[in-house]
């Protein structure tokens, strides 16, 4: 008994040790990743706003793809919102933000972080992936399905389909929501 | 995410050896016969339902209430070494045939990528308590299946000539890397056309 | 003494000739940097839990040297991946799990296991650079093979104007997919070891 009490306080030591040696790196480092992600957000939110004033995070809480928006707006007036959204992946879920118009027209579209398998979905990641959801909407279909798209752009993105109709989905959903929410 | 997407994604789609080189070692390594390559599969297999419940239970239940996300990596590893040695007892215990089966497999699977892969990418992915178990058991099934083909594949190896610096491991790997190309056949397309 | 550095590089090389680590050589080798920058992970690891393991030998009991060696090694993982995620966030990315996974890289308990528990520090640190040079060496070749074949590029550190992109002349525009590829990695893995297999079986002819 005492051989096993003696046993177990010297892993227990080596445990206690290890967990305070990463508790002080982690105090050291957490800080830097959390700015360094506030930062990548800030920049991707620069790059949506066209030049237009972003004001505060909303956050929203129902069940659907919306988890927040920031207005846009010009001298005052709310030009459009950038929705931050979630689309779900054949694996897992995507963060992206996307700026649309109060007519419902896609502007732009940021992936922040997805869980798709590298190589595949990692397509939603080049810019010439998401083109195809630019400029859509206010009049046009926002493609949530391959039958949306000619045959070539259908074929280009073929091996993330999945992927490229959960974004649709969600963008939909955002352009509904932006629909909703008007100038104010 | 449904529950049959996330057994077809994690069997087939991304198939933990064919796809993620996860528990490649294993593969190469007691795929030289099929009884045993049956019994590792079902080792893992077990192994992986039960790991993929206990870290999302100490995920969200130790770590996250006391603010320790950081000893993710130390307290999986940890859990899923605990988990091995108590289902090597409890076995030996319960049913001596099945530990004769499965026992001499268990140590190995405490440093089996595939265990604490699966824990890692439950936690990527966001699942809830039931989509973590089915992924666990649909990513041990996707290894189970790989290593069967494989231990088949090789028995037939056996009989054929092979020039002899391929004999063994390298012709092993080439033999994955066919069947990987095979299983690209399961793409998200796939996916798509059966769940819509 | 040299000698415990060198022989991680060809004669015991982890990957080539004893074939552990698979995972992580396969899984982040489609480009040459995530190589390096795995590379540098494992021998930050290797040397950590190496100089403990062997600082530690008369103190850890032997019952439970294998849970004791675990925690060692999944604290200096957990180091790297902060301290990656804080510094180089673009490459901690595209490792993606297989940082947390350098925890069971066999490569790291089997050193634990066959060396540093039976040697000195000094003896330790120099099998930890040597193993992990090794292993860094196998996975720059896996990735060299994979990323030119299969993308037509050989990705490096970004430095000054030098964006860190070679482009391989006509490879750049109609590469080979399949290397890049999930079966491509298996396939190069196993053409490089026949080859390492081959000029093993030649050196032991010429003695």
């Amino acid at each position: 008994m005492k051989e096993v009490m003696k046993i177990g306080g010297k892993l227990a030591a080596i445990c206690a040790i290890a967990a305070i040696a990463l508790g002080i790196v982690n105090a050291i480092t957490e800080p830097i990743i959390i700015a360094a992600r506030a930062e990548k957000v800030r920049l991707a939110l620069i790059e949506l706003s066209v030049g237009l004033e972003i004001g505060e995070l909303n956050e929203v809480n129902n069940e659907g793809a919306i988890l927040g928006y920031y207005p846009l707006s010009s001298l005052e007036n709310i030009k459009a919102y950038i929705v931050n959204i979630i689309g779900s992946g054949y694996a897992g879920d995507m963060n992206l933000l996307t700026a649309i118009s109060l007519e419902g027209e896609v502007l732009s579209v940021v992936l922040m972080k997805h869980t798709e398998t590298p190589g595949l979905g990692k397509e939603a990641e080049n810019a010439s992936y998401m083109e195809k959801f630019i400029g859509k909407g206010n009049g046009s279909i926002i493609p949530s399905s391959k039958s949306h798209l000619d045959p070539k752009e259908a074929d280009s993105i073929a091996g993330a389909s999945i992927t490229f109709i959960g974004i649709g989905k969600a963008l939909n959903e955002a352009a509904d929501f932006v629909g909703q929410l008007g100038g104010m | 995410m449904s529950y049959i997407g996330i057994i077809i994604t994690f069997v087939f789609i991304n198939n933990f050896i064919l796809t993620q080189f996860l528990g490649l070692c294993p593969f190469i390594g007691v795929s030289k016969n099929v009884e045993s390559a049956v019994g590792m599969g079902f080792a893992v297999t077990f192994v992986m339902a039960l790991a993929s419940i206990a870290s999302w239970v100490i995920y969200h239940y130790v770590l996250i209430p006391l603010d320790i996300v950081f000893l993710q990596t130390i307290s999986f590893i940890l859990v899923i070494a605990a988990l091995v040695q108590f289902v090597e007892l409890v076995i030996q215990k319960i049913s001596p045939a099945l530990y004769k089966a499965l026992g001499i497999f268990l140590p190995l699977i405490t440093t089996n990528c595939a265990v604490l892969g699966i824990a890692l990418i439950n936690v990527r992915n966001d699942y809830n308590a039931l989509e973590s178990f089915i992924a666990g058991i649909a990513a041990g099934l996707g290894f189970l299946l790989a290593i069967l083909l494989m231990s088949t594949i090789r028995v037939k190896l056996d009989s054929e000539w092979i020039p002899k610096p391929f004999r063994g491991i390298p012709i092993a790997f080439i033999t994955g890397g066919l069947m990987a190309l095979a299983f690209m056949a399961f793409d998200n397309a796939l996916l798509n056309n059966l769940l819509g | 003494m040299l000698k415990e550095f060198t022989k991680g590089f060809i004669k015991e090389n982890p990957v080539f000739i004893i074939v552990l680590g698979l995972c992580p050589a396969l899984g982040v080798s489609t480009k040459v940097v995530n190589s390096i920058g795995m590379g540098a992970g494992v021998i930050f690891v290797l040397l950590g839990s190496n100089i403990f393991v062997s600082l530690l030998k008369n103190f850890i009991p032997e019952k439970v040297r294998i849970p004791a060696y675990i925690v060692i090694i999944a604290s200096f993982v957990t180091i790297v991946e902060m301290v990656m995620e804080a510094f180089i966030p673009a490459l901690y990315d595209s490792l993606g799990v297989f940082v947390p996974l350098i925890v069971v890289n066999c490569v790291i308990l089997g050193r634990a296991e066959a060396f540093a528990n039976k040697n000195t520090v000094k003896a330790s640190i120099l099998d930890a650079l040597g193993m992990g040079l090794g292993f860094t060496l196998a996975l720059i070749i896996i990735a060299l093979v994979r990323e030119v074949f299969g993308l037509g590029t050989i990705t490096l550190f970004p430095i000054g104007n030098f964006n860190g992109v070679i482009e391989i002349p006509g490879l750049i525009d109609s590469p080979v997919r399949v290397f890049a590829l999930a079966a491509g990695a298996l396939l190069v893995m196993g053409f490089l070891k026949a080859l390492f297999t081959w000029i093993e079986d030649i050196r032991r002819v010429k003695q």
